[in-house]
Order: structure tokens, then sequence, then C-alpha cells
């Protein structure tokens, strides 16, 4: 429930304050309006209250079962510090009902703003952002998505599975590439190989996004999800979509589902059972933990002393995943948005960033450094690589 | 002056639970002064959205967190407005909205937001090692803002 709710606020926070502006407000408008102000200036007052009435709703559910809704105090080795009372389940019931509703909300929202316009529609489809790489997403014994418990399924450029396994199992399955700019590493699967930034079969290069979550899988577990899965790749030609700005119509279809889950657990009497917690009898020496991070898959492993005491660790955290994809596809992006006539301005600039953005980067996590700023700079050189023209924020 | 104080950061990052460190203190001076009433104080690890609901209804706020100023001693404390914020660890929240913007957003929400916001920031030394003391200046940081932050709390109540 902790979890289902984490990802209702997450989803909601990226698509409403960060996603929603490019096509709401419009790619190519004044970076000023083109906010969370300019989606209230758009959608009306009723309708952005809703947005923070449910990203709260969603931290509250977060604060009331782990005590606070970010660097939750709760987790022990065995369970949790605290279980929830049954006027709380109760509590948590209503409000998830209320977010099932936001999330129906927001997808009807995507239908009449992004794929009622052709516009907007045709920049979706076009070939400006998109990659053709292998993807990878959790999944439970039906090979449904699933954000904490199951294998870990690698699809290919067909859709076909090519690689599953399990937590412990991850470094047989996946490698990081170093280069000397960047002290963010560049996973890839091991088994293909590091071919540089490139995508297709020979390359070891793997998205793990909302979108690669549906792509990796056979469908949701929750049936409006479910309904949802089948019109996106209905509607898109089928699996995988390559297409990258469907990654946001993927994560409201996330945020659906994490919201119906979270109402199926909370409906669940057992969660407001007072055995929350089994006392561990052995100090484990490693362990391997992975689930689906809002951004992407996140690997976390441990070794121990006697005294259980961390000796050795490694991350692979959601956005490392995707540190090679979101290279590629800003450079796409920038070939195929920079022509010949084509004025150089911030218009150009967002939609070069919009690249980088629906990856929901969580950079500071990945690199941990927080430069406070978004340090895009488009640099157009000449054949002869004299910078001819610069634009920055 | 209904007044709340709000201190930011997270206190397993060194320095980063700066701003937190200096809510307590202020909290300790205020109920030693007799003089608890004069604010509301809350800790807080989040930012962005969550800040809009944390200052709603109140007529001033004072916010204290970490920052990394390029060429500042470490422990200096700062006194800055909201505009400014370009180098704040959590009033400009990257996967959310700064505070600028939140504040702007809670207004044409309908929200009551603070007539008045104070920022006091104090430069941190290391926000990054997982560690739950301050380095020695900023815990000397820390002391000067807390104290900062009364006197102004009792100069203009």
């Amino acid at each position: 429930m902790y979890y289902s709710a984490h990802f209702v606020h997450s989803h909601i926070a990226h698509f409403y304050a960060l996603a929603a502006p490019d096509f709401v407000v419009g790619p190519e408008a004044d970076p000023a309006k083109r906010n969370i102000l300019g989606i209230v200036e758009k959608v009306g007052v009723p309708v952005a209250s809703e947005v923070l009435r449910h990203r709260a709703i969603a931290q509250d559910i977060q604060i009331t079962i782990g005590g606070r809704s970010t660097h939750p105090v709760w987790t022990l080795p065995g369970g949790v510090s605290k279980g929830i009372s049954e006027d709380q389940r109760k509590e948590i019931i209503e409000k998830a009902k209320s977010c099932v509703e936001f999330a129906k909300f927001s997808l009807k929202l995507f239908d009449d703003v992004v794929l009622a316009n052709k516009a907007y529609l045709d920049l979706v489809l076009s070939d400006t952002y998109e990659m053709d790489t292998y993807w990878i997403g959790t999944v439970d014994g039906n090979n449904h998505v699933n954000f904490y418990h199951g294998e870990h399924r690698v699809v290919d450029q067909a859709g076909k599975e090519v690689f599953r396994y399990k937590d412990h199992q991850y470094l047989e399955y996946l490698a990081e590439h170093v280069e000397k700019f960047t002290y963010l590493k560049f996973p890839y699967l091991k088994k293909i190989g590091w071919k540089g930034f490139v995508d297709g079969a020979g390359s070891g290069v793997y998205q793990a996004t909302p979108l690669a979550r549906l792509n990796a899988s056979d469908g949701m577990s929750t049936p409006l999800a479910q309904a949802e899965y089948e019109r996106f790749f209905s509607t898109l030609g089928g699996k995988p979509v390559k297409k990258l700005l469907a990654t946001h119509w993927a994560r409201l279809i996330e945020l659906l589902f994490a919201a119906e889950r979270l109402l199926e657990l909370a409906q669940d009497d057992e969660v407001a059972s007072p055995r929350f917690r089994t006392l561990p009898t052995a100090i484990p020496e490693e362990g391997v933990g992975i689930v689906e991070a809002p951004r992407g898959i996140l690997t976390h492993h441990y070794k121990t002393d006697r005294n259980g005491l961390v000796t050795e660790a490694n991350m692979i955290v959601g956005t490392t995943n995707n540190h090679a994809p979101i290279s590629m596809a800003i450079k796409r992006a920038a070939e195929k948005l920079i022509r010949p006539g084509k004025e150089i301005g911030q218009g150009l600039l967002n939609m070069i960033e919009m690249a980088f953005r629906l990856y929901d980067p969580c950079f500071s996590c990945a690199t941990h450094s927080l430069p406070g700023q978004m340090p895009l700079i488009v640099e157009v050189k000449n054949a002869a690589g004299e910078i001819i023209h610069r634009e920055s924020r | 002056m209904r007044t709340r104080v709000i201190g930011l950061g997270n206190t397993i990052l060194t320095d980063d639970g700066v701003g937190i460190c200096a809510a307590r203190e202020l909290r300790r001076r205020l109920t030693e002064a007799g003089c608890a009433a004069l604010a509301d104080i809350v800790e807080t690890e989040v930012a962005g959205f969550a800040l809009i609901e944390l200052m709603a209804g109140w007529d001033r706020v004072v916010l204290i967190d970490s920052v990394q100023f390029e060429g500042v001693e470490p422990g200096t404390v700062l006194r800055i407005r909201p505009d400014d914020l370009h180098t704040s660890m959590r009033l400009r929240s990257i996967h959310e909205i700064d505070l600028p913007t939140g504040l702007e957003l809670g207004r044409r929400l309908g929200f009551e937001m603070p007539r008045e916001i104070l920022i006091f920031c104090i430069q941190a030394q290391d926000a990054n090692t997982l560690g739950e003391s301050l380095t020695p200046n900023v815990k000397a940081g820390m002391t000067e803002a807390a104290a900062q932050v009364l006197r102004e709390l009792q100069t203009s109540p």
C-alpha cells in the first residue's frame, strides 16, 4: 500500500508539473507560461485543485503507514515497526477510491488534450522521439506488471522475451559501461554487450521506464489498467511501442494501476493485522533487492559482516538504467529538430528537453549532484566544428 | 501574527539536516524563554507541492534550509528572498516545483498563502555523506540561525 501510494504521488507530480505543460500549454510556448501555472490557466482552478488534493492524499497514506512520505521510518529487517488500525484501513480505502477516479480523469485528460489534437498526436508518433532498444520490467507469474515482486523480464525489439532473471542473478545479465566524461555509469545487457550509443538488436542498451514496463509485460493485473493497456497498444500499433513520448501515457496507465492496487490491498482486512514483523533469526551475509521505482528498475545489492554492518554495496537506480537511452534520445531529437531554416530558440530547446524529461530523470539520486538548474545548452556547429549558434536557459 | 517555522532537510545526510536541527534548537530556546506560542515549528524532508500545504493558512512562514553557494564559508547564515532560490537544496525541487512557483500556485488555487516569507539558509560543508552529525562550522551556523530566527520572532511577534 505504501509503495502503491508512492507511485500515485510520484506519477501525479511528474505528469502535471513536468510533462503536461508541454502538451496542455504547448511545446513551443513561452517558458514563463510552460509550467504548472500555465496548466492552471488552461484547465482551470477546480482541476488543478484536484491535482494537488490527490497528490496530498497519496502522501497522507504514506505518512499513515510509514510515518513519513519521503524517507519512511518504519521499515525493519523482517517487516515494519508498526501496523495500521482498522479505522486507518477504512480511511485508506476511501482515499484509494478517490485516487482511482482521479487516475481515470487524468487518462481522459490525456485523451482530450493530446490524442484528440492532431499536432500533438503527430508529435507523439514522429520519429523525432523514437528508439529501438531492449526493454526491461518486473513481472508477476502471469507476466503482468508488478512494482515490487516477481522476476525481471527483458524483451527485444520485436517484443519477444530474451532474458528473465531473479534478483540475485542480476550480475549475470547487467553490466555497467564507464565513460570518462561522467561518473554516472551506462548499464547494458551483459549477454548482448556494449556497442556504444546505438540502438538495435546488436546493442545491449535497454530502457527501464513506464513504457518499458508495459512493453516488457503481457498485461496489468487490475481490470481498469488492463483495459487501458489494451487500448494503448491497439492505438499505437502493437508491441513494443517505440515512440518515446508515449511514456507519458504509459505513466498514467501505471497511475491507474497503482491506485487500483492500493484499493485492492486496502480492502483486504489482513493488512490491519497486528502481525507485521517476523523477527529474523539469522544474520545474512549478502542480499539483492529489486523493485520498480517510478523511473525504472531499481537494484540494491549489499554484503554484510557478522555484525550485520554493510561491507559492500552496489546500486543501479532507476535513472541510471536509462543513462545511455537519455543521451541517445536527446541527440536524436536534436538531429531531427535542428534543420536549415528552423529557428533555434527556446521552443526548440524545450522540444529537445522533452526527450530528456520523458524519462522523469532523477539525476540527483543517480549522480548525487544538485546543480539546482537545468544545464541544457544547444550548440550548433558548422562543418568546420565552429560554434555558430548557442542557446541556453 | 500567526507564524510557522519550517525546518527542511534530511538528518541522515550530514549538513543537509541543518535546517531541521536549527528548528529543533529554536523550539528548545522558545520553550526555555517561555514563549513557545510565538511560532508553530515543523520539520519536513519534502519540498515542491507539499510545501504549499505546509505554508497555507499562516500569516508568516520562516523557512530554514541548507544551501551550497559558491565561495561562501561553511556555517555562514544567509537571509534570502523566495525569488533568490537557485541553490537551495529543497526549496528548488528537481522533481516538482520550486518555492516561487509553489507560492503562486497556492494563491491561484485559493489557498491563503503567507503574507511574509523569511528564508534563513546555512551554508553546508558536506551534504552528501551519510551521517547524523553536523560538521563543526555548520553546527555553529545552526545555533546562529536559531538565534537569528528567535530574535526576529521576539522583535516582531
